[in-house]
């Protein structure tokens, strides 16, 4: 029952898709819209939550079921089913991803009604959603590979949703061509797996790696690095980072749910299902960690210089997936995932307040030109606290427990866990400090000079209800798992672990990170405070020149984009260019050019007989007959 | 037995070879029909000879159907024959040589 339930789960978003994609050229009425864009996915929210409902009122052995539609292919030994599987992981991410994604979806018929393409942008949000559920739903690398790409194309479609807006387009397709570069690596993942198990279903190839490929050799290594490629595109960590914060191109929403809340979340989601073949593997495991630390290190710093409200979150953001990636490496899957939930309710939260102020101010997104907002916007000052007070770990709200857990279970995995656990409590103070510096150069200082052209306005229900919901659960969303009280997501998540270490911290460690977070995050929102609020924002203007080296080189985002395009882009565009030159027209060109000349030369030799003349065709037929007729007589 | 076949073939073949030497050498497009027409009955002569030779009806058949089919052919013919007239009056095939390479 709850397998086909599965499948309603899948198909509605893409029905809401396919439905607005193609129902004609004029724009139908908004309402109807409305009604197709955002129903499917609520109807199908209503259906993960029934089959979430049942799992949870089965034992903890009997809540995985894999449902088969038909076999897809059979190479070989390889036998790949189109078929889904429900198990506490994945129903988790289809809950965060249609219910959130409902959340945001219904935010954007007030946000877009203004807009252009309206229709359009519902139906790629559904299409979206629907390439995600497919990710997380399948039960084998195949559709998750299909998945993946699609959520790929679906991110490309939404970044460059303002396609006449060049930034856009280039933002777009660099956003492509790294989700690319990813795909390629779970490819060639996939190719190693199916060489060495025969198999790619999650639970052969989970089933058989340990005794197959044994632990820490060659190939688990290799297995684990090329999937990590894929992840790291995805969840834009260092270095295939710099596409995030480009994609802010796209509107609003999009950021919220693709490249804040869910799409970039796939990587987490990719190394923590396959936490049997990173048990395998303990360096590539501790390089995820290590590349998740740098990550989160590298885009806190860049965030606290940023100018632009939704750059501001996008780095958050690249830094917040940071320490799940380090979480997961270091084995603390239920931690990853509880930050990853946690982090849904608030950053989706944060980028749609951010939206909400980007609609009072008529496009405005410089957080320069903002500035005394909290009497014009109260709803979106209290929501923005509490998201803020939410990431920068300030107990009681989600993120004080999904970070800290993350944190104190660190500290107790082995020194290298010492070292990222210091590295995330530094980071935790970076984003203490630029959260709250948005949050008070946007809602308190002065207003910017010559005051607001229009008086910002408040939002309508459409907007304000999803944003307070957000709110609550961000509030509350952390209260499912508290150290020494309540376990809930390890035990949910149990089943689908098969290879959890099962870390736990000790109290004394708990109570230590629980204090040190505190204090982290006291220490960022004071030194915010007293920089951008203490004395209504002069001194911030006195700092504005302090360090301008070290400024410059955060506004340069670590270089790294120059760096890139020096190392792989440039010597690429070199090498075509060469090649164009040089090889094209006496190789492959002259292949072409040189048959071309011989087929040219031949057709000249028979044009002659071409003369047009009726009577000489005759006189061919005739020929020809005689040759025919002689050939038959003098042959017997 | 009547006639023998030689004389059928005799005839046959001086038909058909009429019939392509028109067709060869004259340059009016109703007279090219008609030596096609010609080459046609050459051939019927042969296959009724042959019928009557060997004594079977097959023969017959055929030349009834190549009857029809010539039938056919003429009002195509014809019909293409009227066309190039209204078109461009003359009926010089050697003056139809768009298809020329």
């Amino acid at each position: 029952m709850i397998g086909s339930l599965a499948w309603v789960v899948l198909l509605l978003p893409l029905a809401g898709a396919l439905v607005l994609g193609f129902s004609g050229s004029a724009e139908p009425p908004k309402a109807l819209t409305r009604v197709a864009g955002v129903g499917t996915i609520a109807l199908s929210f209503a259906a993960t939550l029934v089959i979430f409902f049942t799992l949870l009122g089965r034992d903890a052995d009997d809540r995985a079921l894999t449902t088969t539609a038909w076999r897809w292919a059979e190479l070989g030994p390889l036998r790949i089913d189109l078929a889904l599987l429900l198990d506490p992981l994945s129903v988790l991410m289809m809950l965060v991803i249609t219910g959130v994604g409902m959340l945001i979806v219904a935010y954007s018929t007030e946000y877009m009604n203004h807009d252009r393409d309206y229709r359009r942008f519902f139906a790629e949000m559904d299409f979206f959603i629907f390439a995600m559920l497919l990710l997380v739903m399948a039960a084998n690398f195949v559709f998750l590979i299909i998945g993946w790409a699609l959520v790929g194309l679906a991110s490309y479609l939404l970044i460059g949703y303002y396609y006449d807006r060049p930034s856009a387009v280039a933002a777009a397709k660099k956003a492509f061509v790294i989700n690319v570069l990813g795909d390629v690596g779970l490819v060639l993942a996939a190719f190693v797996m199916a060489v060495k198990l025969d198999t790619l279903d999650y639970a052969g190839v989970f089933g058989l790696a340990p005794e197959k490929l044994g632990h820490g050799g060659l190939i688990p290594e290799l297995i684990a690095v090329l999937l990590f490629v894929g992840a790291a595109a995805k969840s834009a960590q260092v270095p295939l980072h710099t596409w995030l914060p480009d994609a802010m191109e796209g509107p609003t929403p999009v950021s919220a749910l693709i490249h804040a809340a869910t799409m970039v979340t796939a990587g987490v989601y990719l190394v923590v299902r396959c936490n049997v073949l990173y048990q395998l593997a303990p360096h590539a495991s501790e390089m995820v960690a290590i590349v998740g630390a740098v990550t989160l290190f590298i885009a806190a710093t860049i965030a606290t210089v940023q100018e632009d409200i939704k750059r501001v979150l996008a780095w958050s953001t690249v830094s917040q997936i940071g320490y799940m990636i380090m979480a997961a490496g270091l084995g603390l899957y239920t931690g990853a995932m509880f930050h990853f939930l946690t982090h849904a309710f608030f950053k989706a939260l944060l980028f749609l307040v951010a939206g909400v102020v980007i609609h009072a101010l008529v496009g405005e997104q410089g957080i320069d030109r903002m500035g005394g907002l909290k009497k014009y916007l109260p709803v979106a000052w209290a929501t923005t606290l509490v998201g803020c007070l939410a990431i920068s770990g300030v107990p009681p709200f989600a993120g004080f427990f999904s970070k800290d857990e993350i944190l104190a279970r660190a500290w107790d995995a082995g020194d290298l866990g010492k070292v990222l656990s210091i590295v995330g409590l530094v980071g935790a103070v970076l984003t203490a400090f630029y959260m709250f510096r948005m949050f008070f150069r946007v809602f308190h200082g002065p207003e910017p000079e010559g005051g607001y052209a229009h008086a910002p306005h408040p939002s309508g229900p459409a907007m304000t209800l999803p944003v307070i919901v957000l709110a609550v659960l961000s509030t509350v969303g952390g209260l499912i798992q508290v150290p020494t009280v309540n376990h809930w997501l390890d035990s949910w998540l149990d089943v689908s672990l098969m290879a959890d270490p099962a870390l736990e911290a000790s109290h004394a460690t708990e109570w230590r990170t629980m204090t040190m977070s505190v204090i982290a995050a006291a220490a960022g929102i004071g030194l915010a405070w007293f920089i951008f609020a203490a004395d209504g924002g002069r001194r911030r203007v006195q700092m504005a020149g302090a360090m301008p080296a070290l400024r410059r080189f955060l506004l340069d985002q670590w270089r790294f984009d120059p760096v890139i395009d020096d190392a792989v882009v440039a010597p690429g565009r070199d090498l075509g260019d060469a090649a164009y030159r040089g090889f094209e027209p006496y190789g492959s060109g002259g292949l072409v050019r040189g048959g071309v000349g011989v087929a040219t030369a031949a057709a000249r030799l028979v044009r002659a007989t071409q003369n047009g003349l009726v009577r000489m065709s005759a006189f061919g037929l005739v020929v020809g007959l005689i040759v025919v007729a002689a050939a038959m007589i003098l042959g017997r | 037995m009547g006639i023998s076949l030689m004389y059928y073939l005799l005839v046959s073949g001086g038909l058909f070879a009429l019939g392509l030497a028109g067709v060869l050498i004259r340059r009016n497009m109703l007279l090219l029909l008609l030596a096609v027409e010609l080459m046609l009955n050459g051939a019927n002569v042969a296959l009724i000879g042959f019928s009557r030779h060997w004594d079977v009806t097959d023969g017959q058949i055929f030349a009834l159907v190549v009857m029809v089919v010539a039938a056919a052919e003429v009002v195509i013919g014809l019909g293409l024959i009227v066309a190039v007239y209204r078109q461009r009056i003359v009926l010089d095939v050697d003056e139809l040589d768009q298809l020329k390479g």
